[in-house]
């Protein structure tokens, strides 16, 4: 039975990957982009999704549905990321719509609206999230890599309400030379730990929000390797 | 080098001798000048050489002699000589006596070439002065095939680029070779014309040293792959006494060992693979195992599983490593075949993980898919065949178990389309013709084995000649006759007017177009008693032979079709029946969609997926991989990482980049699969170079 | 919905004579030495493994696959009263190919 989703509302999606390996820790996935955000990170790399969004076209949900119907048995569930999904208004009745349809939906969040994050988790729409936590939470480095002023208060709510959830959840950082260093993501590990997934990812610098202020190159790949030992446990895990 | 005359009046091979290495010093050491000319040596060379009448002979020769002596030539050489006895016979029609008076060779300057620039065409060959023996021996070789071994309609359809005859320039040897261990385990080492001979060995380590000797010796008989079946099985009774160090260092000199074989024939690794089961094959269960000194150990080798695996585990650690600055090792292959029985044998899942961790981080791992409870065995490179009710007898003595190919021929598919002009009927039957003329090809490179071969041990394939289990080691009526294919997915095109994962219109002719070859061959092989079976040729060079040829001889029918930059000349075309690389097909869709020709494809086919930059989780490949042996047809499935390697510190990192992550040198090296292996993309040739830039990563789609 | 056949199979045969397949709207396909369509056919649905150890195949509209003898004749059956087409099903005993000759 396919619902109706014609008449639905729903969320302006703008790209798709049918299947990733590297989306949903030890899951196959499919990864839908949510345009908009509400940071304007100068290392972001998905800069079209977010400053212009509206420059993409949509893709029509039924027809990605169907798209994805077929793949079901081989996917573990669908990963909405953007962007910053929670910014759409269409996002809970669409994740609604794929829970009915039997999928396990992963969200990727930069934290800043938890009355949203609570509302999913509370319906239960949510199988894992994974948050941007983008530096320590002091306010200077935080505006720093967010690019705007962040409510701090809100970032904290959602690493919170993550902690309580009971689900699957992970934080992680992406590091750029000039913006973090060994203090840093000691700092933000001894933060976070105990509570979930840490992972690091490495600054890339293909065409980025602001290229003017970001370095032309990540971390050599050693340097890289000796953040993620300052991880607690995950090591290994947080080099992609 | 002084252009003056070489050879007794330059007729080399006027001196009557009975083997050739006698001529070759000859040759080499002669220097005499013009007092030794001899015009009789003209006319012995002919009457011993071609069909014409001693009063001919006599005629060219003095001929020949008048135009010397008459000044206008002031120094001669051997070649000259010829070469003017060559226009005179021209002059008189004789064309097919001048034909086999030809002489083989190589222009000065195309040796000056040689030895200073690189030879793409194998990227497997490096550069150096082995490599460049390996290249002039191979030009005379291939020579001597197009103009001795096949028939000048054969020949002709290689030139002109309607078929490809693979290793022409090896001419004198089979294709590729599968064998297990057992054999020298247990006849030792013991090669014909060898200095010494080895008993069967009784250690692990001395058992690796006669793998690694015999590999060479049939690398140097063999113009492909060097296969090994079952091998952590077959090591398994050698394990029982070493502690877990030992065998991952056991596993690593294995390893390296034949990555480091570059010492080898023409400087060129030994393409190996190795096959590697979790699991007892079923058809190995009740075999006696045979353990140190060549002597039954008493069990069967279902009672060596956990040693195997012990085996297997530290292979694919070592793997995991890479070399010392961690680049994935290129050689050898290790194949894991997926089997309904590896699903029931305990530490599966873990094993699986492990070898995803391997093939997301390193790539090494091809992933074999053999379903539904038949055995298979993997010969080398993607050739692979269900065993018969007779391998199941051989498989009870697994050292009787050697499979060989005789030689390749490929089809250039795309060509047809153009000359078919949308005809079906004109395109099956001019596929049918291409197949008829591959079958003449093997009958011919049949007939000039199966000469060498009864020279017996004293002749030139002494190797594969010798007896020591009672039957010749190369098992001729055993042998397979492999016919691919080049470009279904731009014939298609042509043909259709989309690509294979354009449209189903696309996919369904395609799969007609590779039944019909699948049956061809069976009817040719019912009628010659030859085995023919159709391959994936693993086109590292022939794809962007013909997409070249094409483009000069059929330009506009090509033009529109070819892949790749036609500005730098980097053109090619589809391998066998894999889509275009570029194609936004997700992995899912590819492994369904490439895998429904698999089963047509009876010695063995593969889907390869790029992964890029991307470093996929383990546990989300392995429930891929899973996936496609449950829900696919596909019969074997690789991941392709790719690396930089920098030349100035050393190191390599993930991804193809301009400049090293590491130091910022901008002097790297690009590291991914070519075709069926791993190599550095500075050895690549044009076409390839043109793939490589257009193959589909695994990237996010959006509309715009 | 297509019928994968072969010529000499006897269980093809005995569905061949218990239905009026035309009538049925029923696809044959005879997969002789020579058919690279019907082969080819065959591997679109991927079913060439599967035909390699069993024949008669049916494959239905919605592209599923159905293996078993009974099961095929109980869906031909099916279809024939949709079509209004008489037919007998051949019964229990006829299921069993003893020559090994109902593959492909």
């Amino acid at each position: 039975m396919r619902p109706n989703v014609a008449r639905l509302p729903v969320p302006a999606i703008k790209g798709v990957l049918e299947t990733s390996f590297v989306d949903w820790p030890e899951r196959l996935c499919a990864v839908l982009f949510l345009g908009g955000c509400n940071f304007r990170c100068p290392y972001c790399h998905n800069n079209s999704l977010v400053l212009h969004p509206d420059g993409l076209a949509s893709l029509g949900v039924e027809e990605l549905l169907h798209r994805l119907a077929p793949l079901k048995k081989w996917l573990g569930g669908i990963c909405v990321t953007g962007g910053e999904p929670t910014l759409d208004p269409h996002l809970p009745e669409f994740l609604v719509l794929l829970k009915e349809g039997g999928w396990s939906v992963k969200l990727d969040t930069n934290g800043s609206r938890p009355e949203v994050l609570a509302q999913l988790l509370a319906q239960g729409l949510l199988d894992m999230v994974a948050m941007d936590v983008k530096t320590v939470l002091v306010q200077e480095k935080y505006d720093r890599c967010a690019g705007r002023p962040v409510d701090l208060g809100r970032i904290h709510r959602s690493i919170e309400l993550l902690g309580a959830s009971g689900i699957a959840h992970e934080f992680r950082m992406t590091v750029v030379p000039g913006y973090h260093g060994e203090t840093d993501v000691a700092a933000w590990a001894a933060n976070l730990a105990g509570r979930a997934r840490l992972t690091l990812q490495n600054f890339n610098p293909k065409s980025t929000l602001d290229p003017a202020v970001v370095p032309a190159a990540g971390f050599p790949p050693d340097v890289f390797g000796r953040l993620c030992r300052l991880l607690p446990m995950s090591g290994e895990a947080g080099k992609k | 080098m002084p252009l003056k005359a070489e050879g007794k009046g330059g007729l080399e091979s006027s001196v009557h001798r009975e083997d050739s290495t006698d001529i070759a010093l000859f040759v080499r050491t002669s220097q005499e000048d013009m007092l030794d000319w001899d015009r009789q040596r003209i006319v012995d060379a002919l009457l011993r050489e071609t069909l014409i009448d001693r009063d001919t002979a006599e005629r060219i020769s003095i001929e020949v002699e008048e135009i010397i002596q008459s000044g206008k030539v002031k120094t001669v050489t051997g070649p000259l000589i010829r070469e003017m006895v060559n226009a005179k016979l021209l002059e008189m029609g004789l064309e097919e006596a001048r034909r086999m008076h030809t002489r083989l060779g190589v222009p000065l300057y195309d040796v000056d070439q040689l030895l200073v620039q690189h030879n793409k065409e194998n990227a497997n060959v490096p550069h150096g002065p082995e490599a460049t023996n390996l290249t002039l021996a191979e030009g005379i070789k291939k020579e001597y095939a197009l103009l001795h071994v096949f028939s000048p309609d054969v020949a002709d359809g290689h030139l002109r680029g309607d078929i490809h005859m693979h290793d022409l320039g090896f001419i004198d040897r089979p294709y590729c070779s599968g064998q297990s261990l057992e054999y020298i385990k247990k006849f030792g080492l013991n090669l014909p014309h060898a200095l010494s001979k080895a008993k069967p060995a009784r250690h692990a380590d001395v058992l690796l040293a006669h793998m690694i000797k015999f590999a060479a010796a049939l690398q140097s008989h063999f113009a492909g792959a060097i296969g090994w079946d079952a091998v952590n099985l077959f090591y398994a009774p050698y394990l029982e006494e070493l502690s877990d160090r030992e065998v991952k260092q056991l596993a690593q000199m294995l390893i390296y060992e034949f990555s480091q074989q570059a010492v080898a024939r023409g400087g060129q690794a030994i393409f190996s693979d190795i096959n590697i089961y979790w699991e007892v094959p079923k058809h190995f269960e009740a075999v006696p195992a045979i353990g140190p000194g060549g002597e039954y150990t008493g069990k069967t080798y279902a009672e060596y599983e956990k040693q195997a695996q012990r085996f297997a585990w530290a292979l694919f650690e070592v793997y995991k490593e890479g070399d010392a600055t961690g680049k994935p090792f290129f050689f050898p292959k290790p194949l894991v075949h997926i089997t309904e029985k590896f699903f029931r044998t305990e530490g599966h899942l873990e094993f699986l993980h492990h070898i995803c961790d391997v093939a997301g981080d390193k790539g090494n791992t091809y992933f074999v898919f053999d379903r539904g409870e038949t055995a298979k065995i993997s010969e080398c490179c993607r050739l692979s065949f269900k065993l018969e009710a007779t391998d199941f007898e051989d498989a009870k003595e697994p050292w009787r178990m050697r499979y060989s190919a005789l030689q390749n021929i490929t089809v250039n598919l795309p060509r047809l389309a153009y000359l078919a002009k949308g005809d079906d009927t004109r395109l099956f039957t001019l596929l049918t013709e291409r197949i008829q003329l591959a079958v003449k090809g093997h009958e011919q490179k049949k007939k000039f084995i199966e000469r060498l071969m009864a020279l017996g041990e004293g002749g030139p394939l002494s190797l594969l000649a010798m007896k020591l289990d009672g039957q010749e080691y190369l098992r001729l009526h055993r042998c397979s006759y492999l016919i691919g294919m080049v470009g279904l997915n731009e014939m298609v095109k042509v043909h259709v007017g989309d690509e294979l994962h354009q449209s189903e219109a696309a996919m369904k002719f395609g799969l007609k177009v590779i039944a019909h070859m699948n049956i061809v061959c069976k009817k040719m092989a019912e009628s010659t008693g030859m085995k023919f079976v159709l391959e994936q040729t693993p086109a590292e060079s022939t794809a962007y032979r013909f997409a070249k040829l094409d483009m000069a001889h059929f330009r506009a029918d090509a033009e529109p079709v070819v892949q790749g930059n036609r500005d730098r000349g980097e053109v090619y075309y589809t391998n066998s029946t894999l889509f275009h690389v570029g194609a936004p097909v997700n992995p899912i869709a590819r492994v369904e969609r490439e895998g429904l020709f698999h089963p047509l494809i009876e010695a063995g086919s593969i889907t390869h997926l790029w992964l890029g930059e991307a470093h996929p989780d383990k546990k989300a490949l392995a429930d891929f991989v899973i996936n496609v042996f449950r829900h696919t047809q596909n019969d074997q499935l690789a991941f392709s990482p790719e690396f930089t390697a920098c030349l100035d510190c050393g190191r390599t990192t993930r991804g193809l980049h301009d400049t090293c992550s590491h130091c910022g040198s901008t002097h790297v090296d690009g590291i991914t699969r070519i075709t069926g292996y791993f190599t550095k993309v500075s050895s690549w040739n044009k076409g390839k170079l043109g793939e490589l830039a257009e193959r589909y990563r695994n990237q996010g789609q959006f509309a715009n | 919905m297509t019928l994968f056949t072969k010529n000499d199979c006897r269980l093809c045969d005995q569905l061949k004579k218990s239905f009026d397949l035309a009538a049925m709207g029923v696809a044959v396909e005879v997969l002789d030495g020579s058919n690279a369509a019907a082969l080819a056919h065959l591997a679109w649905h991927g079913l060439v493994e599967t035909a390699r150890k069993t024949l008669p195949l049916l494959v239905l509209d919605d592209s599923s696959t159905v293996a078993d003898f009974r099961h095929i004749e109980e869906h031909l059956l099916r279809r024939a009263a949709q079509y209004g087409v008489a037919a007998t099903a051949a019964g229990r005993g006829a299921e069993a190919c003893v020559s090994g000759s109902c593959a492909l």
